[in-house]
């Protein structure tokens, strides 16, 4: 315990160095280090002293450290009239501009089913994988199921980033490759 | 060189940002108030239900008499396929002993002394859980949720693309400012710092929700359709069932066992698979201190005979990771003060949630585009969802544990929102909201 409290400390510290850093007037290369370096070191600290249940806690107390200082940024703001950010983001036509219904759903269609269907057989084959590599049966299991949501979140945020449905298609084939292997030989069992 | 992105891909990502969020919308709000809300699943189930017999330990003879009190209840009617007992904790300081079919509560001596009366409970559990779509046995509604985990955590990427100075800005708040900077300044700053919390609930609810589905598809695979055979790599086999008649097991020498061998444990569970058949046996889960795994599987035969764990305390890394997945999502790990956290995080998720949509209407507004009607079905989900909650609660206490929560709770949101959109006029044209020159 006392080394998952030090590890909490450092976590704390490394909150306050980069409330100090990122308060500078130019960016601080070695202030930013040392912020996140603290970060880092609290959360091997955490890790060696109490494992993940440590990180955790520790991670939790971080996060508590930084609401409480932005808290107080909060507190002291002053009055100000700044123009806040009127940046389209293009979810609905503006005046005059086609709706594009047919373009949305096949958006939607590309980014949630097609994402889905790739994420599950990227899982697939990180399974195969682990079971060629000869893993523990548990690990590869994990492993997959873990893969399916981080594979569609990236698969989502890349789709949804192209512009052109001719991208998309090669992002989604290119992903599927994968899972080629696993069902056509049946190797990776 | 910088690490900056390039402005069109940051405009990209933000329009990526904007998509995401308006395609969660509402649901992922509701699925983060009812989170931050079921946190103190515990709690409330001891506000629902606080008469019952209190006791922080309870004798293993006396669970033994309740399950045989509770089984016999059961003679000549379709025989339960798993018996449950509940073991008293601090934070939930009563007996229980549970069916496929009933559960009710056990005083010190192992007498069953009514039902179990928590149904507001249970229906926040099927709002986060399932957002309480019973088609499927929930199976649709725990996999819409999984999606929704999947795009809050596309939300933190492009989030995180779309803004490149949100680090260099973390502490900026301009909670003074009007026309829109402050909701965006603590959206931001909300976002950044709670951004671990996130993840971390994000990637946990989306494997808990998406894992039916995967599961299906590995099992068809890898186990030849065989979803529980996955399963047992990492939790571990359950018995080969064998109908034959036989004597209940004896679970008080399997919880006499446990506190001789591991006084250091927590029992949270007992479980005897098959009651009442050759078959049957007794598994007893026990949270481990200062760990995240929700905890272990100790397995006895009927006779209460310790035969082994399955693995999840100290097996395979996967074994440990799968079950440390759900106390990590819940905040189940470190008593009332993580609970605490997790509200907290979990409110300013929240605030998140219904920040973004907020932004977005008022960034169209400023672009002279004016949706009254959608900002008011947004202010309407927002405030009217806490607020259907609470009716939901008052009539719990005032009418008692069969009122139709689920059909009050979306009854009254559908009827808020409708209401709210009626109510508005015609949005206001380009040209009105345009400032005078």
């Amino acid at each position: 315990m006392p080394l998952l409290g030090l590890a909490a400390a450092l976590g704390v510290a490394g909150v306050a160095v980069l409330r100090f850093a990122w308060s500078l007037p130019r960016r601080s290369v070695p202030w930013n280090a040392a912020g996140w370096g603290l970060l880092l070191a609290a959360a091997i600290g955490a890790a060696l002293a109490e494992g993940a249940w440590g990180v955790s806690v520790a991670s939790l107390l971080a996060m508590g450290a930084a609401t409480i200082a932005l808290a107080e940024a909060g507190a002291r703001a002053p009055r100000g009239r700044a123009a806040a950010s009127n940046r389209r983001v293009g979810m609905l036509p503006e005046a005059g501009e086609p709706r594009q219904i047919g373009r949305r759903i096949g958006t939607f269609a590309l980014v949630i089913l097609a994402g889905s269907a790739v994420s599950v057989g990227l899982a697939t084959a990180m399974r195969g994988l682990g079971g060629l590599l000869g893993w523990h049966a548990a690990n590869a299991n994990a492993l997959a199921l873990f893969t399916v949501p981080v594979a569609w979140a990236v698969l989502c945020t890349v789709l949804l980033m192209q512009t052109r449905r001719r991208s998309q298609f090669l992002t989604l084939g290119l992903c599927s490759l994968p899972l080629v292997p696993v069902l056509l030989t049946g190797a990776l069992q | 060189m910088t690490l900056a992105p390039h402005p069109a891909t940051v405009k990209r990502a933000l329009s990526a940002h904007a998509a995401i969020g308006l395609l969660a919308g509402a649901l992922l709000y509701i699925v983060c108030l009812s989170g931050t809300l079921l946190v103190f699943y515990e709690e409330w189930q001891r506000f629902e239900q606080a008469t019952p017999p209190q006791m922080t330990a309870i004798d293993p003879d006396a669970v033994q008499r309740g399950m045989e009190a509770l089984l016999a209840t059961e003679r000549g009617k379709p025989p339960t396929t798993h018996f449950y007992v509940d073991m008293p904790l601090a934070e939930l300081p009563t007996t229980r002993v549970i069916t496929d079919t009933q559960s009710m509560h056990l005083d010190a001596q192992g007498r069953l002394v009514g039902p179990e009366q928590i149904e507001w409970a249970n229906f926040l559990y099927g709002l986060h859980y399932t957002l309480n779509i019973p088609v499927a046995q929930g199976l649709v509604g725990i996999t819409l949720v999984g999606l929704l985990g999947v795009l809050m955590i596309a939300l933190a990427l492009s989030g995180l693309i779309a803004h490149p100075k949100i680090f260099r800005d973390a502490f900026r708040l301009r909670t003074r400012h009007r026309g829109g900077v402050a909701l965006s300044d603590w959206h931001n700053r909300l976002s950044v710092w709670t951004l671990p919390f996130s993840l971390a609930i994000a990637v946990t609810g989306a494997v808990i929700g998406l894992s039916t589905v995967t599961a299906a598809a590995l099992a068809e695979r890898y186990y030849g359709g065989d979803v529980e055979a996955l399963y047992a790599t990492m939790f571990g086999e359950e018995g080969e069932p064998d109908p034959a008649p036989a004597q209940l097991p004896d679970v008080a020498t399997a919880l006499r066992y446990m506190a001789a061998n591991h006084p250091d444990v927590r029992l949270t569970y007992v479980t005897v698979h098959e009651p009442g058949t050759a078959g049957q046996h007794v598994q007893i889960v026990a949270e481990h201190p200062r760990r995240l795994i929700f905890g272990e599987y100790y397995l006895f035969d009927s006779a209460g005979r310790f035969e082994g764990t399955a693995g999840l305390a100290d097996g395979a890394l996967g074994q440990q990771a799968a079950a440390s997945n759900y106390d990590l999502h819940f905040g189940n790990y470190g008593g009332l003060p993580v609970k605490i956290a997790y509200a907290l995080l979990g409110l300013a998720l929240t605030a998140v949630c219904a920040t973004g949509t907020f932004i977005w209407l008022g960034k169209r507004r400023r672009r002279g585009f004016d949706e009254p009607r959608l900002r008011a079905a947004w202010h309407a989900v927002v405030w009217g969802a806490p607020a259907a909650l609470a009716v939901t609660l008052v009539v719990r206490l005032t009418a008692g544990n069969g009122a139709p929560f689920a059909a009050l709770f979306w009854g009254l949101l559908a009827l808020a929102v409708a209401a709210t959109v009626l109510a508005r006029g015609r949005p206001q044209s380009a040209q009105e909201l345009l400032p005078a020159p």
